[in-house]
């Protein structure tokens, strides 16, 4: 933990570029800085504390889906109207929040937010985390679990081949891609990171597991440029990945006929929507971690704030899809439509969509208030509240308009089993035990970009004043978009 | 400060001669001044990318992204490929491939839906390009390398933390022990280092 | 049809060999019961005959067990293997063959034609030759095939609930039963046997002091006793709905569950269907609504009293007879109705619940308007009745009676309570009870003589009309056991006591096994020309005008149930879990009252009512059905057995306590008690004014289309205004099925379903179908492929809201698979387990589904079912707990009776795993079975026949579903749309042929045909269907 007092860097003076890193001047103390919780020889107990919980957690994840294996899917609620329920709402909810990682590493670093160096690394875990719970669902909701493979393209005996019209299997090469890129584009970036704590090892097998790990990175300057160039690519690459993925997930609704998911807003809906859960979950991650990792001098309050504006601005976005819904359903006139959104809002789920409403909509509206954006405990609950919100808006997606559709006759209600919830709480065990050996064992945050952006970095300004390296930076910008 | 690598390391092991720096300018107007030197064969070792720096060394344009250009254009097809031959053609391959196409009828859809085949095209695009960009990087830098004298040697270690190295291989033409050495004293250096290979 | 078989022959061997298919798949009981590890007499499989049938009897026999897959799971006795070298004539193994055969249900004969594959009888059809059955069936003969594979059914003889044995009972019967009969009551179901009554008339012979009483609680007694006085002797009514054209009912629910159902139903939809822009009215005067009323034109929920009234007014009309004691006061709007509107009826017809007073008047209306001999006509029956059950139980109570002998029938457990039958029966030390169930009687007695199940036994019966049949077991017995008929005989001493004889002896004493008459009446099942319905002579005894309806304000009324009757179908599976009709209720009865009754006591849908008549009482849980009296409280009786069948157990409350003499309605008091009782619906009953109620009314008329005969008479096409299909272009060509030799199409005519449920029976039977059990359907997870939807329109108030007191028509609508030519849940499968084929058939794949259910999502019908658990394995009725299943769940085990159950399976069908979508295939199997049979008679044809006839047509009629079979009401027609001549594409081109739907274009294969009323004031009835 940083002693020196932590400057407030989030004022708005365009003749001041803001101050991103605090109290560092050297690159070296960057370094100490950062891997601190990792090369510190006990972590803090609460590390230890919380992976016992996660850990336990996951392993009920693992019972519950042993017992649901072996004994069907029917010890969930899922029934004849609403066959899809709580997995399929888990999926969306972990793939969504999976959006936050990949779109900071890659949309913002098109953008040239510099801001981004400090949470991208735990931002990409997060999605990878995220996608990982997310592909365990569909995989273990499907009736015959143990024929999943039947989804991919495998030349076979029997001449199968999956159906290239389902989006559901649009799904599985989207997320899967998603994954691939995400993990590619974290290993990337991490690579000159892992080199740095291989040659700060303090033990052999560190050495050893680092040294593999980082490939034999060198930090040579020839490496380093075709480094970037590839990083540039995946950039471009991930970003428009990360917008077809969610579309791709709201085809499954979208792409069907029933009342509530035949809708042309979706995709646009969902990609709103994942970013705003993604940022909402970084934001829960990130405040507890740089408390517990003594990294507040890197994650900033100004980081903070700068994501508080993203969540409300998507959060909008969100709240004009609900009530474009709503207006659309009205205005086509058809009757099946408009009868799935004012039950949707008054039926028997209308709390669901009031919880959704309130926590979706109105609270990111506080967000506009600096006051709410700079005080830690208000963002906290805030980040909660819409992780809350997001979830229940699958939940209302999925369940409310399954549960009544075209035939009142077969209208049913559905009530998630113990199994259910169990699952679900299980896949957040999943991911924090992830999330919590990755802080410990690797590079919280982009060491060698963090170090990029300080202005010691610049070999052309001398001074550390900000002032002086403004139109420097900017030209350089200008420079590399003409392509080198 | 400055050892003579002259007595530490015999000639034939010698892989080169490092100069080490502390701040970017530093390295920055060294690999200026190294490439007006004329040498060819030497490098900077960064913890990070300084900016600009490979110009100031004259590093090429990298290849990288045809290589990326062509392996989104592989993946494009293969899916093409993939989804008609699956879902629309009932050919037998089984000359080429054992694989047999399967047509069959869903949906009163016709067989060859262009629209349903986009987004599965579009994710295989990006899949392999992504996969070219990250594997060409690696084949281009030749990692993974184990084994380089960079690594070997402990002082360089911080090549990675906070120091910025020049190094001047023993491989160039114009490579003479005493000249490169004079030479990098010139950069105003922390220090000078010999490498063994 | 195939041959006759004759299972008699070698009774010895042929018995030994199905004792030991017993044992094979007895379950654990009786397997430690069984005395000894071989069943006596087993050495005589070595002496097994050449009878060529016997053989058959065998393979069938060892084939059933291969099937079933339990030769590892216990050792065999030795047994010789004998290859099955002599096929016998006109059998194939694989083939199924067909038996004509009959029942008796309700004192009925009912005619059926039964699928027996490889030795298995699988399936129940109608006897197309038989009166009352022309082919159709209703769901209780549907489902009693699963009876006879009951693992819970009687296996053997008992004597004080310990094992005994057949010989010894028979030596009790010859040593202790008293001579002549002193002391011995013999109380037996109403039969319609002529065998049987022989085998009476025998023992009465044998013991004139004998007391013989036929008791079943569901028979027609008041109309019995109405039409004594009338015409003097036993009769009963025969009415024809097909020539009635202007029909009034007093309650009688004569389209519902009844012994005569089905030739009701086929008369009353031809009547139904539009000759020359007419068709037959009926008007219903009820109580509770029953499907009758639902179908009715005009439709008056009336209180017994006031039904008294009308019948008094139909009779009298204004004649100034004195009124009735206990009628009340009509609404002028129905005397008004009556007097004039509706005119003369041609058929009064009144149900069982009235009392005999009102029976007598209908007899009378009937006359006077011509009906006798026309649309009504009647049947003189045996009654070997020489005394009522309670003098029976009077003289048990005395001891004038020491000896009961119960033959077939539950009358322990459905006497009337206050006689106290169960009590004394149980005081006597000498009683015996035949019956199929070690049930409530049997536990009260000292000797169970196992009964075998009528595919078991040779038996005969007389039809409604009087035609008498023959029916032809299928099997050996699979315990051994007696028919009725047998079990008497024993008793009266007979010498030859096996069914074969006693039933063609009866047919003609000196007819012998080739004798032709005989072989074509076994082959038949009926016997021509045997119809003795008539116009009976009339020496009226005018009645006296008592009803013995005491006026209350709350009375209860006793209605047989639906789906077990009157208890005896209780531990039938399909029966439990098949949804009844109105009330959509599986697993339970409950006590149906009007929504404004439930609103006065303040009860909601499974609120526990105490209902208390004189003494006793009863809790059962509330149901509100709109069209009930106000304060008449509905019970169906039959349910709440305390026999602890696998199935039967805990489901229902058992409403019999409340009985007495007057059989059918009691006044009562009824209080809330405040428990809430689960009750399992395969509907959803909103209440009218929340959101989905509203939604629901708003799209009804889209749905369900139905229009006035008036309506249709000036605009034929008015189907297709209502509802706007706007008609959008598709963005790429669809598939136009190039090629296609056939296209499947199926129409359903919502003008004459009733909603009898024998489509969804049939179903289940054919596809093997597995019942999921309360706790399943409660969480929405029925597995029915055929549902029946039913919708309650209501009269919108002043403000246009819906009114839930103002029930304004009752749509019953069948919905299965659509087969939809744009089918949704194609598109979204990611394994392309569900797809076309070129008959464009919406196919599912089982062995390919991973059940991602998506299909499920995108089927805007619903009709898709999920295999949710390994729902054969799973005992549907132990409760289940934190582990949804139980222990033997996770093992493959055959215990639990799961191998007996399994000989009903269908072998053309594929019994479906856990994680696998199902739904309706058109019945594929019987699809290609015809389509099979036609490609090679076509092979054979002549290069110029087969010209021709390039798409090898398959004949119009020879392809029929089991929905359509079944079907009374001649409602359900499937055929080849490509043929422009068959009947389905006629319907299908009718201006009354709509698609739900359409405007998805999604273009169903499945079409229904909008349905028609014709009620006195014409326009009123679709005023409020079409807003």
């Amino acid at each position: 933990m940083t002693t020196l007092p932590l400057k407030d860097n989030t004022g708005e003076n365009p003749s001041q570029r803001a101050q991103l890193i605090l109290n560092h001047t050297s690159f070296g103390s960057v370094t100490d800085d950062i891997l601190k919780g990792n090369e510190c020889p006990k972590p803090p107990r609460s590390w230890y504390i919380a992976l016992a919980i996660s850990f336990s957690m996951m392993s009920m994840l693992g019972v519950m889906i042993g017992y649901l294996i072996f004994t069907g899917v029917g010890v969930w609620g899922n029934n004849n109207p609403v066959a899809w329920g709580y997995p399929i709402v888990n999926f969306v909810f972990w793939v969504g929040i999976g959006h936050a990682g990949t779109l900071i590493s890659a949309i913002l670093f098109l953008f040239r937010q510099k801001w981004r160096t400090a949470i991208n690394r735990f931002a990409e875990a997060m999605t990878i985390f995220a996608v990982i719970c997310a592909g365990t669902f569909p995989g273990i909701h499907i009736g015959r679990a143990w024929l999943a493979y039947w989804l991919f393209p495998i030349p076979n005996q029997m001449d199968m081949w999956p159906q290239f019209r389902s989006p559901l299997l649009w799904d599985v090469f989207a997320v899967g891609t998603y994954f691939t890129v995400s993990l590619l584009f974290w290993y990337l970036g991490m690579i000159p990171d892992l080199a740095t704590m291989r040659d700060r090892a303090n033990s052999k097998v560190k050495a050893i597991a680092y040294g593999i790990a980082s490939l034999g990175w060198r930090g040579s300057m020839r490496h380093w440029h075709r480094y970037e160039r590839a990083y540039l690519l995946l950039a471009a690459l991930a970003t428009p990945l990360v917008l077809s993925v969610h579309s791709v997930v709201s085809f499954d609704f979208a792409v069907s006929q029933l009342p509530g998911w035949h809708t042309t807003i979706f995709p646009p809906y969902f990609v709103a929507g994942a970013i705003f859960s993604g940022f909402a979950m970084v934001m829960t991650l990130a405040i507890p971690a740089r408390e517990l990792w003594g990294l507040k001098n890197f994650i900033t309050t100004r980081h903070l704030e700068n994501m508080c504006k993203v969540v409300l601005l998507t959060g909008s976005m969100v709240g004009y899809a609900y009530s474009m819904e709503f207006f659309i359903a009205w205005y086509s006139g058809e009757i099946y439509e408009s009868f799935t959104f004012i039950n949707r809002a008054f039926g028997p789920y209308g709390w669901a969509y009031w919880i959704m409403v309130s926590c979706n909509v109105i609270t990111p509206q506080i967000f506009w208030f600096k006051k709410a954006r700079t005080n830690i405990a208000i963002i906290f609950t805030a980040s909660l509240l819409v992780n809350v919100g997001m979830w229940f808006e699958r939940f209302v997606i999925v369940v409310t308009s399954l549960a009544n559709d075209f035939l009142p006759s077969s209208w049913g209600m559905y009530e998630p089993t113990y199994v259910d919830v169990l699952t679900f709480l299980g896949s957040f065990g999943l991911f924090m035990t992830f999330f919590l050996l990755f802080i410990r064992y690797l590079p919280v945050l982009a060491i060698a970009e963090l170090k990029a952006i300080m202005p010691e970095a610049d070999p052309h300004g001398h001074g550390h004043s900000y002032n002086e390296m403004e139109g420097e930076t900017d030209a350089s910008a200008k420079e590399m978009e003409e392509g080198e | 400060m400055s050892e003579v690598p002259s007595t530490t390391v015999a000639r034939e092991d010698l892989f080169g001669l490092a100069a080490e720096f502390t701040t970017t300018p530093g390295i920055y107007h060294a690999a200026e001044k190294t490439r007006a030197a004329g040498y060819t064969w030497f490098d900077c070792n960064v913890p990070f990318p300084v900016h600009g720096l490979d110009r100031a060394m004259g590093v090429k344009m990298t290849i990288l992204p045809v290589f990326v250009f062509f392996g989104g254009l592989t993946g494009l097809i293969l899916a093409c490929i993939l989804q008609v031959f699956t879902n629309s053609l009932q050919i037998d391959l089984w000359a080429l491939v054992p694989v047999v196409g399967y047509q069959f009828e869903v949906s009163g859809k016709p067989l060859i839906g262009p629209a349903a085949f986009v987004p599965v095209a579009f994710e295989m695009t990006v899949l392999f390009s992504a996969l070219t960009a990250v594997f060409g990087t690696f084949f281009l830098n030749k990692l993974p390398m184990f084994y380089h004298p960079v690594l070997k040697c402990p002082q360089l270690a911080r090549a990675t933390d906070d120091r910025f190295y020049l190094v001047i291989e023993a491989k160039d033409p114009k490579f003479s022990l005493a000249e490169v050495e004079a030479f990098l004293h010139t950069l105003e250096p922390e220090s000078v280092i010999a490498l063994e290979k | 049809m195939s041959s006759v078989n004759e299972p008699n022959q070698n009774n010895e061997t042929g018995r030994t060999w199905w004792r030991s298919l017993d044992e094979a798949v007895a379950t654990e009981e009786t397997r430690t019961t069984a005395p000894g590890e071989f069943p006596e007499g087993a050495s005589d499989l070595l002496a097994t005959g050449d009878d060529r049938r016997q053989f058959l009897k065998i393979m069938g026999a060892s084939m059933a067990l291969a099937g079933l897959g339990v030769g590892g799971c216990r050792r065999w006795p030795k047994e010789h293997i004998v290859p099955y070298a002599h096929r016998p004539q006109g059998t194939m193994p694989g083939n199924p063959e067909y038996y004509a055969s009959c029942f008796d249900f309700g004192g009925i004969a009912q005619g059926v034609l039964v699928t027996s594959n490889d030795g298995r009888p699988t399936k129940i059809e109608g006897n197309p030759m038989h009166s009352g059955s022309k082919g159709a069936t209703d769901a209780f003969t549907q489902a009693s095939i699963l009876d006879l594979y009951d693992p819970d059914r009687s296996k053997r003889v008992t004597y004080g609930g310990e094992v005994s044995s057949m010989s010894a009972f028979k030596d009790w019967a010859v040593e202790y039963l008293p001579k002549q009969g002193k002391g011995t009551a013999v109380i037996c179901e109403p039969s319609s046997s002529p065998t049987f009554h022989r085998m009476q008339r025998a023992f009465m012979k044998k013991n004139p002091h004998a007391i013989w009483v036929e008791y079943a609680p569901l028979t027609n007694t008041n109309e019995r006793e109405a039409l004594h006085h009338a015409f003097g002797g036993h009769w009963v009514a025969v009415p024809d709905f097909s020539k009635a054209k202007n029909i009034l009912s007093i309650d009688a629910d004569f389209l519902g569950a009844g012994p005569m159902q089905v030739q009701n139903t086929q008369g009353w939809s031809a009547g139904r269907k539009v000759h020359h822009g007419a068709m037959s009215r009926l008007l219903m005067f009820e109580t509770g609504l029953s499907i009758t009323g639902s179908k009715a034109d005009d439709r008056f929920a009336l209180s017994p009293a006031e039904l008294l009234a009308v019948a008094e007014l139909m009779a009298f009309n204004g004649t100034g007879i004195s009124t009735i004691e206990g009628s009340a006061e009509l609404d002028d709007e129905i005397v008004q109705l009556l007097k004039d509107e509706f005119g003369t009826p041609d058929l009064v017809v009144v149900g069982a619940s009235q009392p005999a007073i009102v029976h007598s008047l209908a007899a009378k209306i009937n006359e006077r308007i011509g009906a006798v001999g026309n649309t009504v006509s009647y049947r003189q029956v045996a009654n070997g009745s020489n005394a009522t059950l309670s003098e029976v139980v009077a003289a048990m109570k005395d001891g004038r009676v020491t000896t009961a002998v119960i033959v077939g029938g539950n009358p322990a457990f459905d006497a009337p309570q206050e006689l106290g039958f169960a009590e004394a029966l149980e005081a006597l030390n000498a009683s015996v009870c035949l019956s199929y169930y070690n049930g409530e009687t049997s536990q009260a007695c000292k000797w169970h003589v196992n009964q075998a199940h009528w595919l078991e036994a040779w038996n005969d019966g007389t039809a409604a009309d009087g035609t008498t049949c023959i029916g032809q077991p299928l099997i050996e017995a699979l315990f051994g056991g007696l028919s009725a008929s047998e079990f008497v005989a024993i008793l009266a001493g007979e010498k030859v006591t096996d069914s074969h004889t006693l039933v063609q002896t009866t047919f003609n004493p000196n007819s012998d096994k080739w004798d032709p008459a005989w072989r074509t009446a076994v082959h038949d099942g009926v016997v021509a020309n045997t119809k003795t319905i008539e116009k009976p002579p009339v020496n009226r005894k005018e009645m006296p005008l008592v009803s013995g309806v005491t006026a209350s304000a709350q009375t209860v009324l006793f209605t047989p149930s639906p789906t077990v009757w009157d208890g005896r179908f209780a531990n039938n599976g399909w029966m439990q879990e098949l949804p009844d009709t109105l009330t959509k209720l599986t697993w339970d009865n409950a006590v149906l009252l009007s929504p404004a009754t439930a609103r006065a006591l303040d009860v909601k849908q499974g609120d526990m009512l105490r209902i208390e008549v004189g003494g006793s009482s009863i809790e059962i849980a509330a149901l509100p059905v709109p069209g009930t009296a106000d304060d008449c409280f509905v019970l169906p009786l039959g349910y709440g057995r305390k026999f602890e069948g696998r199935v039967c157990k805990g489901a229902g409350v058992d409403a019999y306590p409340l009985r007495n003499e007057n059989m059918w309605s009691a006044p009562a008091k009824v209080i809330k008690t405040g428990i809430m009782y689960p009750l399992a619906t395969t509907q959803m009953h909103f209440a009218v004014d929340t959101t989905p109620g509203k939604g629901a009314q708003d799209r009804m008329p889209l749905l369900y289309r139905e229009g006035t005969l008036d309506q249709y008479n000036e605009d034929p096409g008015f189907v297709s205004h209502i509802g706007h299909v706007p008609h959008s272009l598709s963005i790429f060509e669809e598939h136009q099925f190039e090629g296609a030799k056939y296209k499947w199409g199926m129409s359903i005519d919502l003008s004459t379903c009733t909603g009898c449920n024998s489509c969804v029976a049939a179903c289940h039977a054919e596809n093997n179908i597995p019942i999921v059990g309360k706790d399943q359907v409660l969480v929405g997870r029925e597995m029915h492929w055929l549902r029946i939807d039913r919708y309650f329109a209501f009269a919108k108030d002043s403000h246009g809201a819906y009114d839930g007191d103002k029930l304004e028509s009752v749509a019953i609508q069948p919905v299965t698979c659509h087969h939809c030519e744009n089918a949704p849940c194609e598109e979204v499968c990611p394994v392309a387990a569900t797809v076309h084929d070129i008959d464009g058939l919406n196919v599912m794949v089982y062995n390919r589904c991973v059940g991602t259910r998506y299909c499920s999502n995108n089927c805007p019908f619903k009709v898709r079912r999920f295999n949710y658990f390994d729902y054969f394995r799973r005992d549907p009725l132990r409760s289940t707990g934190l582990l949804q299943v139980q222990p033997d769940y996770y093992v493959k085990t055959q215990s639990g009776g799961k191998t007996l159950r399994a000989m009903q399976f269908n072998p053309d069908v594929t019994v479906r795993m856990r994680g696998v979508m199902e739904k309706c295939t058109f019945c594929t199997q019987r699809i290609q079975r015809v389509k099979i049979a036609t490609k090679n008679a076509w092979v054979k044809k002549t290069d110029a026949q087969k010209k021709a006839d390039p798409r090898v047509a398959i004949p119009d009629g020879s392809i029929v579903t089991a929905c359509q079979q079944a079907c009374p009401a001649d409602a359900i027609v499937f055929g080849d749309l490509l043929d422009e001549n068959s009947r389905v594409s006629k319907l299908h081109k009718e201006k009354r042929s709509y698609e739900m739907l359409e405007e998805l274009n999604i273009k169903s294969r499945l079409k229904y045909l909008a349905r028609l009323t014709n009620p006195v004031h014409g326009a009123t009835v679709v005023e409020g269907a079409h807003h």
